[in-house]
């Protein structure tokens, strides 16, 4: 039978038809090797953590013979690993904050308001889309300098706040345009204005568009390096992607303590993924296909 | 070409069994429609012939070999989706002659009954173009198209007019009617719509929950349903039912109408029984049944008149000569031979019509 | 045109046209308000930050400067010589090149396989696709600095697999003919994930019924994914190269910690070629070249891919 001998035969089955055993066999094989793939060099990590240096360099693969609960206790009682997660949200907040604010207000605008310009502007903010922050991270860094803004939180929020206007105002700006043109019909006729429909109307209706939006944001923002490496100078202001490489500076080949100081920053992010994957798997990929 | 037979077929999806036990067979040729209500089973029925469900019991033979555990080529069958199902990115052309490249025929042959298909079906000037530049009704005619090139044993239609619009799916109707007068395969065509059904088919199944309520000419089910199932799902308008009681020769209802009726089995006084009489058999003017008309619905050739029998709203179609007004009186009566009485509980036939 | 005329005439309701389709900008009171309220502080924020500091690159890359006070000494087109006689430089480039071959010819056909495997009626497959896309979801530093483990010839698992064969360790990572393909593996780990979903929700906007179609007309399961799955993905792996390509262009963030460009330059990026060269160096001039050498890279690479293949989707 063909069905035996084709492996791919993707979004096949319509109905009753019932996978074969050998194509069952094969695809449990093959997706169980990925996993493994993917899945050791984190597990490794984490259980890493728990090992002496000396287990370490002997047995990299396997379970810890003794627990050291002590390489992920220093960290958890350690001051650094908690400023540096505070000092992660803070500036993932604000960003994402002032991002959904701005690029709403501004999405809002093209969507609604005919003003002259207005289809050069929205292409002004996609011109944003084509380069990465990276390439005009110098004059950035003399902007913000000059600014004051050097080593403070807002030195980092801004320019990714920035950065990030091409892709939500684009996000937005489609979102709102496919809502119901009669909608804006009847409360026009109901006498509101723009502003107050803007409040009333458009932003309870945009739930799903702000949890996209505010996901890649978050994301984006939650696992930024080169902007605060560039922008932040003080040990106590760094988030927790510029702690860790500042950790391993400092401990350079304690492993046990580099592994389990990884392993509890990426926590984090592990545990909300799995929390709320439909949704952040929805938003960062929506971010592609828009 | 040939002939079909489904033997005892069934159907179950882990422990809810959907259809048990369902024989039918359909003669070289003939042109059988599958009706009834959605979720009737009958769509399932279909894609067993063609092999995209799993059979759960029974056998399903074409022509005279047993195709259960044959995959679709090799059952040889064609099939028209509900949804057109054509290729997005292929032309009509390839649309048509893929399952015969697949089949690894030669270009010229390929070529030839491709431009064959193309022209019993007057896609000839559309060849070169893709399906998203095609109307509704163009792309039917393609997936026919593609059906017909194969010169398959077995043509399967799943609901293939019911994304169309009301006038488009009359005219497809005929044309596919025309196509199966002139090509003449073997074709199982599944439907919700009576209409459809009866118009096209040389013979129609009528299914509901799984089981084969009835089965005959169109005509026959018409004239003479078998139970209160087809008599209601056959006939448009449909028919108009009453609850009643058996006295003698006739059916009396609790709000006193009383209907008489052949029987063509033995019968009891009391016995619970439902009436029916269709809209169309009702002859207006005089009769036993009067009540006020509270609806008319003129349709040009014929109008709708509803009409308020004892508390029961009934249908009855009169002549657009007749002038009747909302609110006036107006009699009827129901012709003996044409007055259906049905069993209270099996829904079974009992009166001879 | 239409501004000045609306607040003084917006049309009575009874003659107003029926609504289009197409969002309708409705002439109304408080146009002025809004438009002066909610356009502005984006327009500011991005203008300051992103738009000017790339005119601004243009600018100081014709100076050498060191960052403080103004920029005094011109060089005129120096930089870009500099830049280009650059042996790490021209290394990034064929890195970055070499990342973009292996994206389109390695990592999308495997993240269509994955995908096509994933989106089996298996059970499971859901936990498959998200244990698929956790890497991508993790920060590329945190990314950078596992497989640092990893790949460590004395304390890694590379090491210990080695070891436990009874070979020497190898250290790929200090070897420079081996170090960049390092590189490439992680990048493959980290971004298949992303690509494989963007297959799965096309392949699941795929018409089952065409499939089956294609069932009844005698594809086998490799004709069927050739002939038809394949070519209805034609926008998905578009859209997949697109994002590989403009992905691969800002790689720094997973290198720093797994080689620091090294050794001897040899996993060197642009980005991370304009950090070492430009930014910790403060040679503003140079590091504001290299950027707009990237910057020219990015749009002439999304302008053209988006003109060439993508002029349909």
């Amino acid at each position: 039978m063909t069905e035996t001998t084709a492996p791919i035969d993707a979004a096949t089955a319509g109905g009753g038809r019932s996978e074969r055993l050998p194509t069952k066999v094969y695809l449990y094989i093959s997706l169980t090797i990925l996993t493994a793939i993917i899945i050791i060099p984190l597990l490794s990590t984490a259980l890493g953590g728990f090992k002496t240096l000396g287990e370490l360099r002997g047995n990299p693969f396997g379970l810890p013979a003794n627990w050291q609960w002590s390489n992920y206790g220093d960290i958890l009682f350690s001051q650094r690993y908690w400023l540096q997660m505070g000092n992660s949200l803070l500036i993932a907040a604000l960003t994402v904050f002032l991002t959904l604010s701005l690029s709403a207000m501004t999405a809002f605008t093209f969507a609604h308001v005919k003003f002259f310009g207005s289809g050069f502007l929205l292409n002004y903010f996609l011109i944003g889309l084509m380069f990465p922050a990276a390439t005009a991270i110098l004059p950035l860094f003399i902007r913000i300098r000059d600014l004051g803004l050097l080593d403070t939180y807002w030195g980092v929020v801004l320019p990714q706040v920035a950065f990030g206007l091409g892709m939500s105002v684009l996000l937005f700006r489609n979102f709102f345009r496919n809502l119901p043109s009669e909608l804006f019909d009847a409360a026009f006729v109901d006498g509101a204005g723009y502003l107050r429909f803007f409040w009333s109307i458009t932003l309870p209706l945009s739930r799903p568009i702000i949890a996209t939006v505010g996901i890649i944001s978050f994301v984006g923002s939650w696992n930024s390096y080169i902007l605060p490496l560039i922008m932040l100078n003080s040990e106590s202001k760094y988030p927790w992607p510029l702690g860790i490489m500042v950790y391993r500076g400092e401990f350079s080949t304690d492993w046990q303590l580099i592994l389990a100081f990884i392993t509890l920053t990426i926590l984090p992010t592990v545990i909300v993924f799995f929390a709320a994957q439909k949704h952040i798997i929805a938003g960062l990929t929506a971010g592609a296909v828009k | 070409m040939a002939g079909l037979e489904l033997r005892n077929i069934a159907k179950s999806y882990g422990a809810v069994s959907v259809i048990e036990g369902i024989d039918l067979s359909v003669e070289d040729g003939e042109f059988v429609a599958l009706v009834g209500p959605s979720g009737c089973g009958k769509s399932t029925i279909l894609r067993m012939v063609a092999g995209l469900e799993d059979i759960s019991g029974g056998d399903i033979i074409i022509g005279d070999r047993v195709v259960n555990d044959l995959t679709p080529r090799e059952r040889n069958i064609a099939m028209v989706f509900q949804s057109y199902a054509l290729y997005p990115h292929m032309t009509v052309y390839k649309n048509m002659a893929f399952n015969l490249e697949l089949s690894g025929k030669p270009k010229a042959e390929i070529d030839q009954r491709v431009r064959q298909a193309a022209r019993m079906l007057e896609l000839e000037p559309l060849l070169e173009r893709k399906p998203s530049q095609l109307s509704g009704g163009q792309r039917q005619r393609v997936a026919m198209g593609r059906a017909v090139v194969r010169d398959p044993a077995v043509f399967l239609f799943d609901e293939p007019l019911s994304n169309l619009d009301a006038k488009l799916r009359v005219q497809m109707r005929s044309e596919i009617k025309a196509l199966h007068k002139k090509v003449g395969v073997t074709s199982i065509y599944v439907t919700h719509d009576q209409v459809e059904a009866m118009t096209l088919s040389d013979r129609v199944v009528v299914l509901n929950h799984g089981v084969i309520q009835q089965e005959g000419s169109p005509m026959e089910l018409y004239r003479r349903p078998a139970n209160l199932f087809v008599a209601g799902f056959i006939g448009s308008p449909a028919m108009n039912f009453f609850e009643a009681t058996i006295e003698g020769n006739s059916a009396r209802t609790a709000s006193g109408l009383s209907f008489a009726f052949n029987a063509a089995e033995a019968v009891s006084d009391g016995q619970q029984v439902t009436i029916g009489v269709r809209p169309e058999h009702f002859q207006a003017g005089s009769g036993p049944l009067s009540g006020e008309v509270t609806f008319v619905e003129p349709t040009g050739g014929q109008t709708f008149v509803t009409l308020d029998l004892s508390g029961q709203p009934t249908m009855v179609l009169v002549s657009s000569e007749e002038d009747i007004e909302t609110g006036s009186r107006l009699s009827v009566t129901a012709p003996l031979e044409r007055t259906y009485v049905f069993d209270g509980q099996s829904g079974r036939r009992i009166s001879k019509n | 045109m239409s501004q000045t005329s609306s607040l003084a005439a917006a049309p009575p309701l009874a003659t107003r046209a029926p609504a289009v389709a197409r969002r309708s900008k409705r002439h109304v009171r408080g146009t002025l308000p809004v438009l002066v309220l909610f356009l502005p502080p984006a327009l500011l924020l991005f203008t300051v930050f992103v738009i000017l500091p790339m005119g601004e690159a243009a600018w100081y890359s014709f100076y050498n400067w060191n960052g403080y006070g103004l920029p005094t000494q011109w060089v005129g087109t120096k930089n870009y010589e500099l830049i280009f006689n650059n042996g790490a430089f021209r290394q990034a480039l064929i890195n970055n090149g070499l990342i973009i071959l292996v994206s389109i010819v390695i990592q999308i056909p495997l993240a269509l396989w994955i995908a096509t495997m994933v989106t089996h009626r298996i059970k499971g497959a859901v936990m498959f696709r998200l244990l698929f896309f956790l890497p991508y979801v993790l920060a590329d530093v945190a990314a950078g600095m596992i497989w640092r483990f990893v790949y460590d010839g004395q304390f890694g698992l590379v090491g210990g697999l080695f070891t436990s064969l009874g070979m020497e360790a190898p250290f790929w990572l200090a070897d420079r003919q081996v170090a960049f393909y390092a590189v490439l593996g992680v990048i493959v780990w980290k971004y298949f994930g992303f690509h494989m979903m963007l297959f799965v929700a096309g392949l699941q906007s795929i018409d089952k019924s065409v499939l089956e179609a294609a069932d009844i007309d005698g594809a086998t399961g490799w004709q069927k994914f050739y002939r038809v799955t394949l070519p209805m993905l034609g926008s998905t792996v578009r859209l997949s190269v697109f994002f590989a390509v403009i992905g691969s262009l800002q790689l720094f963030d997973m290198i720093m910690p797994l080689t620091g460009g090294g050794p001897s330059n040899s996993t060197q990026t642009l980005v991370t070629f304009l950090y070492s060269f430009g930014v910790m160096r403060m040679q503003v001039g140079f590091g504001s070249a290299v950027g707009v050498v990237l910057f020219v890279i990015c749009v002439v690479l999304a302008f053209s891919y988006k003109r060439i293949f993508m002029k349909n989707d």
